[in-house]
């Protein structure tokens, strides 16, 4: 959640978000399979609707998606896996989109 | 180079500790999450030099029901506040 | 570009979270990008270091083995907090891998002299 409105704050203040890189359980805000109790807040949903009116690049990275069966179409195909749970915002890759990502911003910033 | 350091777990887990071996002259911390509760006492911060900035997010303040608790060397900020911080220090150090 | 310093920082024993395993799996994706990488263990992540580990008996795949990769992939700053080790009554003679250990003034340094520092 602390992410989330980080991310939009710093989009309404004019700041360019090079990239959105969920990384072992922060996977989980790409599973597009999760239902919330109707008084709760849906962060997938909400992250997803945020990359993608902003169109923000968004990776999940792959050893914790798929340990966690956050499966792209590609990815449950090739695994024999009845469906896929990948948000349509979010692309599964490696670790080295995290690093390519600190390499190109001026500021990475992490939550746990 | 400056650093925020943000810290999101409560005093139990000795965040705070880690957090000042790598705190730096001018660097900031800025509790969130259930990092807030060092914001308020019986934590003092005493241990922290007063060239170190401190905040702590409103919203997990509020959320907790502890902003008015807050002890007085500690600014309370808003997420927009949160954005602004991350790009006059340096670099951003997150502890969790 | 640039080239900048990475630091990453792990401070959790090696198998009661995946957060070890995250912070070295990220410097390994690092170092094939040809930066200034530097890896520093703290509080309870000087555990990571211990020789002998085999985490088969837990159906894990050990840390240890992962730390011994790093030189192997030009990370030869491995560094360890002092004041953690003795702590734990650890010294550098119980580790699989040569290790700086730093003072805290160097410590202090070390974050103040990186671009990046990933703590997860």
């Amino acid at each position: 959640m602390t992410a989330y409105q980080f991310a939009r704050a710093a989009v309404s203040q004019g700041h360019e978000i090079y990239r959105v890189f969920f990384y072992g359980d922060g996977v989980l805000n790409a599973n597009s399979l999760s239902i919330s109790p109707q008084d709760e807040k849906n962060l997938p949903q909400a992250w997803h609707n945020f990359l993608a009116n902003n169109e923000i690049d968004s990776v999940a990275c792959v050893s914790s998606a798929l340990v966690r069966g956050i499966l792209s179409s590609q990815e449950s195909k090739r695994h024999k896996m009845a469906d896929m749970s990948l948000c349509a915002s979010t692309q599964i890759a490696g670790l080295g989109q995290l690093v390519d990502a600190a390499l190109q911003s001026d500021r990475l910033v992490s939550f746990g | 180079m400056s650093a925020l350091h943000t810290i999101s777990g409560s005093p139990s887990t000795g965040l705070l500790d880690s957090c000042l071996m790598l705190v730096g002259p001018g660097d900031g911390i800025l509790f969130i999450q259930d990092g807030v509760y060092y914001g308020c006492p019986p934590n003092h911060l005493t241990v922290i030099s007063p060239d170190n900035a401190l905040f702590a997010l409103r919203e997990d303040l509020i959320a907790r029901g502890v902003l008015s608790k807050l002890l007085k060397q500690v600014s309370p900020v808003g997420y927009g506040r949160f954005v602004e911080l991350t790009v006059s220090y340096d670099k951003v150090i997150s502890w969790s | 570009m640039k080239r900048k310093t990475l630091t990453f920082v792990t401070r959790y024993a090696p198998y009661g979270s995946n957060k070890a395993r995250l912070t070295v799996d990220a410097a390994l994706a690092a170092a094939v990008f040809e930066q200034k990488i530097n890896f520093l263990f703290i509080d309870d992540g000087v555990f990571q270091l211990v020789q002998n580990q085999n985490a088969e008996m837990i159906a894990s795949k050990t840390i240890g083995k992962a730390i011994e990769t790093l030189e192997l992939y030009g990370i030869e700053n491995v560094l360890v907090d002092g004041s953690s080790l003795e702590k734990r009554l650890l010294t550098p003679a119980d580790f699989s891998v040569p290790v700086k250990v730093l003072e805290a003034e160097q410590l202090q340094k070390l974050t103040e002299d990186s671009d990046v520092v990933i703590n997860l």
